[in-house]
C-alpha cells in the first residue's frame, strides 16, 4: 500500500499537546507516590530510644517507642549484640513503668505499720539508726544488702560510702547468691574475674556444651543464639547437662540426667578420659597453663594421677550416668573445632560450686579450646548488673574495686589512695557475705542495713531462718513496689526509680557495658537508688568523700578508677555510650573498640605482643588448673528425706516476680508455681496433678499444689522460686560452698506427701 | 521457554506495534484521506478512510490497552518471584542471606526448609487476601518510585511494623505454638502486631549493620549471587 501523498509532519500545537500529556503522566504518578507514602503505615512510636532490658544479665538491647512522653513500644536492638532477639519477658517492658503497686511515698513504721512519711523524715530516721548502732557496735554493726539490679553508679557509691566512708566492708548483695562461684572460680584460674569470651563464641562453636543451665526459659536469646548456630550447621552438636528434662534438654543432641550434687564427679571423669586417650592440647598446656592441688604446683603427671579414681566406669553408678555417654561427651568436648561451655545456677548454686567452676575453665585449658572464635567457658549471669555493678565494683563483702581483695594490704592502699581517704580506712577485715550478714542481724551484730533493688526474703535459703532474722534488725528498704517479701518486712520503705526512669550504666554477662538513659520522670516521690544513697551520705557525714553526685560524674570517677587496673574501661565515656550499642572491657582508650576475647592478642590490648595468650593475671602469666576432688553435698538422701528438691526458674517470670508477676501476660502464662513431681513418684505417693501436697526439709515445710510432669526424673521434685505463694525458699538447704559463700539452691534433701482433707 | 517470557515478549511486541502505529497515524492527515481509494489488507479489501480509521483504533485503543493488560498481568504476577525483589540492589543482602543454606536467618530457615516452597518473599510481605495485594502493589510502587528516583539511603529499613499475620497465617494453632503458654496470653498484643514476633523468634534477615555498604558483611552479601 502506498499513502505517500497523505503524510506530513507534526505541527507545533501537537507537539505542545503531546508534551502536555506527557507532563500529566508525570504528575499523576508523582501524585500516586506522594499518596502512597502517606498511606503506607507510619512507625507505631513517635521517638525511639535505645536502651537495655531491665531483666536477666544478657544484657539485650533494646529499642524503647515513645509517644506523648509515655513507653509505648519495644523492639529488639538488631544492632546490639543480641542482633534484635529479646525474650516475651523483654517483649513486655513496654508494661513495666505502669504495673499496679508501684511504691510512691517513703513509709516509714508506726505501731507495726507502714505508714507515708516525708522523705526527710523517713532518711532522718534511717540516718539516726545508722549512728545509734555505729555509736553502740561500731561500724560492723550495719550493712549494705544490694544487688546486680542497681546501676553501676549506684553499686559504686554504696561500695565506697560504707567502705571509706563508713569504715565497714559489710557490702554485699544478691549476686553472692547467683554468681560468687563463678566469679571466684575465675579469680582462682586466671587471677582476675570475669569470663575470657563473648556472647559472639556461640556463632562459631562446634560443640556447645551447657551444664548447670536452662537457657531456653532463663536466657533465651542465648539459645535462640545456639539454635541459629546449630540451624546453620547440623555438624554442631549440643550436649546438655541437667538432672531435668528442661526445655533445653530436649532440644540437646545428647542429654545426661546425673543426680542432683554429682556433677564434678561427670566433670572429672571426662577430664580423665581425655588424658587417657590423648586428647589433651600439650602444646597449650605447656605454654600456658600451671597445675595445682590447692596448695602447691605440681605437674600434669599429678593431674592423670589424681583423676583415676574417675574413670567413668568407676563413677557412672554414683553419677547416673553411663560411662560410655560420658567417654563420647568427653571426645566431642576435646575434639570439636571449637566449644563453648555454658553454665549459670545449676553449678554456682553448690556447696562445690568454685570447685565445678574450676574444672569446667580446666576442661578448656588441657584441651586448648580458649580464645579461638567458639572455644571459650562462660558463666552466664543471672541479673542485669551483676558483672559490672557487682563483680566489677567489687561491692561484696571480700573485695575492693577492680579484682582488688580487702584482705590485701596493698589492695587497700591502692583503693584508698584512688579514694583520696588516709591510709588504713577501709578496714582489714572482710565484710559479711550474703548468708552470714543475716545471721549476724539474727544474733545481733548487725543492728542497721540498708536493702537496695532486692527481694532478699524470698530469694534468701532457708527463708524462714533470715526472715526472721531481718525481723530483729532495723532495715531501710529501697524499693519499687510496696508489698514485696522484704518491703514488709522494712522499718522504712524508700520509693525507688526503675529502669528508664533513671540513667546508669549496667554490665552484663560478657564485659559490656551499656547505657540506659532516663526517658521517663519517676512515679510521685520516688527517686533513684544514688539520690538515696547520696541523701544518706550526707546525713551521715560522708558527704565530702562523695563528690560525685549524678550518674556521669559517679561514672566518669569510676572509668577513670579503672585505668590503674587490668579491667581499663577508661575510654568508654557517657558520650560512647550514648552512641554504641556497649562496649566490652578492657576498653583503655577512646579510639579502642572493645575487647571480645580476653587474653587473647590482637583482641586484648593487655596482652603483650607476640604472646599470643597471655594470663596475665596471674603473676608467671599462666592459668590454672586444679585438682578438685568430688565431695558429695552435705543434703543426702535418707529414709526421712528420700527425695532431691531442686528449684529454678520459668520462662516469663525473672527473678521473685516482683516486676514480671505484675504484667499480666506473663503472669498468666506462667500460671501460679507448683511442686513438680515425677510419674513414678506420684504413682507412688498417689499424687496427682492439682493435689496439695507438702514438701519438708531440714530447714522448713511447705505445702502447695503438684504437678505431675516427664520432665522431673524419679527421686527429684523441682519447684520455681519465682512465686511467693509458693515461697519454695523456706524449705531449702541452708548450706554454702566453703571459698565463694555462695549458698546450694540445687541439691536439698526433702520428703513429700499428700495432704489429705 | 517459560510463561513469564512469554508473557514479556508479547507486551514488548505489544508496545513496540501499538509505538509505531501510533507514529505513522501522528504523521496521517485524515482529511485527506480518499472514500474511494480501496485497499487490501489480506483477501479484506476496504477504502483508505475506514483502514485508517481501523488502524488508528489500533494504535490507540486496541494494542495500548493489550499492552497495559499484559503488563498489569506481568507485574502483578512478576514482582511475586524471588527474582524481580533481587532486581534492586539494595535487595540482594536479604535474597542472597536468603539462598544461603549455612544462614541462619528466618528467612534463609524458611527458604532452606522449603516451609514456604515459592514466592518467598512476596510469601512473608504481602498481607493476607486482596487488601494485601493491594496493599503490597502500593508498597511495591513506592519501593519503584523511590528506588528510580534515587530517594532512599542504604541499609534500607522496613517503614512501619511487620505485620504478624503473615506469621500467625502459618503458625497460629500449630502444636508447638500452642506449646508457647504467652502466645495465648499475648495474643491481642500479637494479633495487632503491637508485640512482633520478631522480638523473641530471631533475625529475619541480615542485620543493618551487615547490609551496610562497606562493611565486611556486605561485601560477602552481595558476592554470593554470582
Amino acid at each position: 500500500m502506498s499513502n505517500e501523498d497523505v503524510e506530513s509532519g507534526l505541527s507545533r500545537r501537537d507537539l505542545l499537546r503531546i508534551l502536555a500529556g506527557v507532563a500529566a503522566a508525570n504528575g499523576l504518578g508523582a501524585a500516586t507516590w506522594g499518596a502512597l507514602e502517606a498511606l503506607v503505615p507510619a512507625e507505631s512510636a513517635d521517638t525511639w530510644h535505645k536502651s537495655v532490658c531491665r531483666f536477666c544479665g544478657t544484657g539485650c538491647g533494646v529499642l524503647v517507642g515513645m509517644s506523648d512522653g509515655r513507653v509505648t513500644d519495644i523492639r529488639g536492638d538488631e544492632i546490639a549484640h543480641n542482633k534484635g532477639v529479646l525474650c516475651v519477658k523483654g517483649s513486655m517492658l513496654r508494661a513495666l513503668p505502669y504495673v499496679k503497686g508501684r511504691l510512691t511515698t517513703p513509709k516509714v513504721r508506726r505501731d507495726g505499720k507502714l505508714v507515708d512519711a516525708p522523705w526527710d523524715e523517713a532518711m532522718s530516721l534511717v540516718a539516726q539508726r545508722f549512728k545509734e548502732a555505729i555509736a553502740e557496735s561500731g561500724p560492723d554493726a550495719v550493712a549494705f544488702y544490694g544487688s546486680g539490679q542497681l546501676v553501676t553508679e549506684e553499686s559504686y557509691t554504696a561500695n565506697k560510702l560504707f567502705k571509706a566512708g563508713i569504715r565497714t566492708n559489710n557490702v554485699d548483695g544478691n549476686p553472692r547468691l547467683c554468681m560468687a562461684s563463678a566469679a571466684t572460680g575465675y579469680t582462682q584460674v586466671y587471677g582476675k574475674d570475669e569470663p575470657p569470651g563473648s556472647y559472639e563464641d556461640i556463632d562459631h562453636a562446634d560443640c556447645i556444651f551447657i551444664i548447670g543451665a536452662n537457657p531456653f526459659e532463663c536466657h533465651p536469646p542465648l539459645f535462640e543464639r545456639a539454635q541459629q548456630r546449630r540451624r546453620a550447621n547440623q555438624d554442631v552438636k549440643l550436649i546438655v547437662v541437667d538432672p531435668r528434662r528442661t526445655l533445653t534438654a530436649e532440644r540437646a543432641d545428647i542429654h545426661l540426667a546425673p543426680t542432683p550434687g554429682s556433677d564434678l564427679l561427670l566433670l572429672n571423669a571426662m577430664a580423665q578420659v581425655i588424658c587417657a586417650e590423648g586428647l589433651v592440647d600439650t602444646g597449650f598446656i605447656e605454654r600456658h597453663v600451671r597445675f595445682s592441688d590447692g596448695q602447691k604446683t605440681v605437674d600434669l603427671a599429678a593431674f592423670k594421677a589424681f583423676l583415676e579414681p574417675y574413670k567413668p566406669e568407676t563413677v557412672a553408678a554414683e553419677l547416673g550416668v553411663a560411662a560410655s555417654q560420658i567417654r563420647e561427651i568427653a571426645f566431642l568436648f576435646a575434639r570439636s573445632k571449637a566449644t563453648t561451655s555454658l553454665w549459670t545456677m545449676g553449678i554456682n548454686q553448690r556447696t562445690q560450686g568454685v570447685f565445678l567452676n574450676n574444672m569446667l575453665n580446666a576442661l578448656h585449658l588441657i584441651t586448648g579450646q580458649f580464645g579461638r572464635p567458639g572455644a571459650t567457658p562462660f558463666s552466664l549471669t543471672g541479673q542485669p548488673n551483676a558483672c559490672g555493678g557487682v563483680r566489677d565494683v567489687g561491692a561484696l563483702g571480700h573485695l575492693l574495686p577492680c579484682g582488688r581483695q580487702v584482705a590485701n594490704e596493698k589492695h587497700r592502699h591502692e583503693v584508698e589512695k584512688l579514694w583520696g581517704v588516709p591510709d588504713g580506712t577501709i578496714s582489714e577485715k572482710p565484710g559479711l557475705d550474703a548468708v552470714n550478714l543475716f545471721r549476724a542481724m539474727e544474733d545481733g551484730r548487725v543492728k542497721a542495713a540498708l536493702v537496695m533493688c532486692t527481694n532478699p526474703a524470698q530469694s534468701l535459703p532457708a527463708a524462714d531462718r533470715y526472715r526472721a532474722a531481718m525481723e530483729k534488725c532495723f532495715l531501710a528498704v529501697a524499693e519499687i513496689f510496696q508489698d514485696s517479701e522484704t518491703a514488709q518486712l522494712a522499718d522504712v520503705l524508700l520509693p525507688a526509680a526503675l529502669w528508664v526512669e533513671k540513667e546508669g550504666v549496667v554490665g552484663q554477662g560478657e564485659r559490656r557495658y551499656q547505657l540506659i538513659e532516663k526517658l521517663l520522670e519517676p512515679p510521685a516521690q520516688a527517686r533513684s537508688d544514688l539520690q538515696i544513697l547520696v541523701d544518706l551520705a550526707d546525713r551521715l557525714g560522708h558527704g565530702a568523700l562523695i563528690k560525685s553526685r549524678a550518674p556521669k560524674d559517679v561514672w566518669n570517677e569510676w572509668r577513670l578508677f579503672s585505668e590503674s587496673s587490668l579491667y581499663n574501661f577508661k575510654g568508654m565515656t557517657y558520650e560512647r555510650l550514648k552512641k554504641e550499642r556497649g562496649l566490652q572491657w578492657p576498653c583503655p582508650d577512646e579510639t579502642h573498640p572493645g575487647t571480645v576475647r580476653r587474653y587473647v592478642e590482637g583482641s586484648d590490648p593487655l596482652v603483650s605482643r607476640g604472646a599470643g595468650i597471655e594470663f596475665y593475671g596471674q603473676p608467671d602469666k599462666k592459668a590454672v588448673v586444679f585438682l578438685r576432688p568430688y565431695v558429695p553435698s552435705p543434703e543426702k538422701r535418707s529414709a526421712e528425706f528420700p527425695l532431691y528438691l531442686t528449684t529454678g526458674r520459668v520462662l516469663e517470670q525473672w527473678h521473685t516476680a516482683t516486676m514480671t508477676g505484675r504484667i499480666g501476660e506473663l503472669a498468666r502464662a506462667s500460671g501460679d508455681a507448683a511442686i513438680e513431681v515425677s510419674e513414678r513418684e506420684a504413682w507412688t505417693l498417689k499424687i496427682a496433678t492439682g493435689d496439695k501436697v507438702e514438701v519438708k526439709s531440714r530447714y522448713g515445710a511447705l505445702q502447695g499444689r503438684a504437678r505431675v510432669t516427664s520432665s522431673t526424673p524419679q527421686g527429684i521434685v523441682f519447684a520455681t522460686f519465682h512465686d511467693a505463694k509458693l515461697l519454695i525458699n523456706r524449705v531449702v538447704a541452708d548450706n554454702v560452698d566453703a571459698a565463694s559463700k555462695q549458698p546450694e539452691y540445687k541439691v536439698t534433701a526433702v520428703s513429700l506427701r499428700k495432704v489429705v482433707g | 521457554m517459560e510463561a513469564a517470557t512469554l508473557v514479556r515478549l508479547l507486551g514488548t511486541v505489544f508496545c513496540l506495534a501499538g509505538v509505531g502505529l501510533c507514529w505513522k497515524i501522528a504523521r496521517t492527515r485524515f482529511n485527506a484521506l480518499s472514500p474511494e481509494k480501496q485497499v487490501s489488507v489480506g483477501n479484506a479489501r476496504m477504502s483508505q478512510a475506514a483502514f485508517w480509521k481501523l488502524a488508528a483504533f489500533a494504535g490507540i485503543v486496541a494494542l495500548p490497552f493489550a499492552t497495559v493488560a499484559v503488563a498489569n498481568y506481568h507485574t502483578f504476577e512478576g514482582v511475586h518471584q524471588v527474582g524481580s525483589c533481587a532486581r534492586c540492589h539494595v535487595m540482594l543482602p536479604m535474597v542472597n542471606d536468603m539462598l544461603n543454606p549455612a544462614s541462619g536467618t528466618l528467612a534463609a530457615r524458611h527458604f532452606k526448609n522449603r516451609w514456604i516452597p515459592q514466592d518467598q518473599c512476596y510469601g512473608c510481605h504481602s498481607d493476607y487476601g486482596l487488601s494485601g495485594n493491594l496493599q503490597a502493589k502500593m508498597e511495591s510502587f513506592r519501593h519503584l518510585a523511590r528506588y528510580t528516583t534515587r530517594t532512599y539511603s542504604e541499609p534500607i529499613r522496613m517503614r512501619g511494623r511487620f505485620n504478624n499475620d503473615n506469621c500467625l497465617k502459618c503458625h497460629q494453632g500449630m502444636p508447638q505454638f500452642k506449646a508457647g503458654k504467652s502466645h495465648e496470653t499475648a495474643a491481642a498484643l500479637l494479633a495487632d502486631s503491637s508485640m512482633s514476633c520478631l522480638n523473641c523468634h530471631g533475625q529475619a534477615h541480615p542485620t543493618r549493620d551487615q547490609r551496610t555498604p562497606g562493611s565486611a558483611d556486605y561485601t560477602k552479601l552481595m558476592e554470593e549471587m554470582k
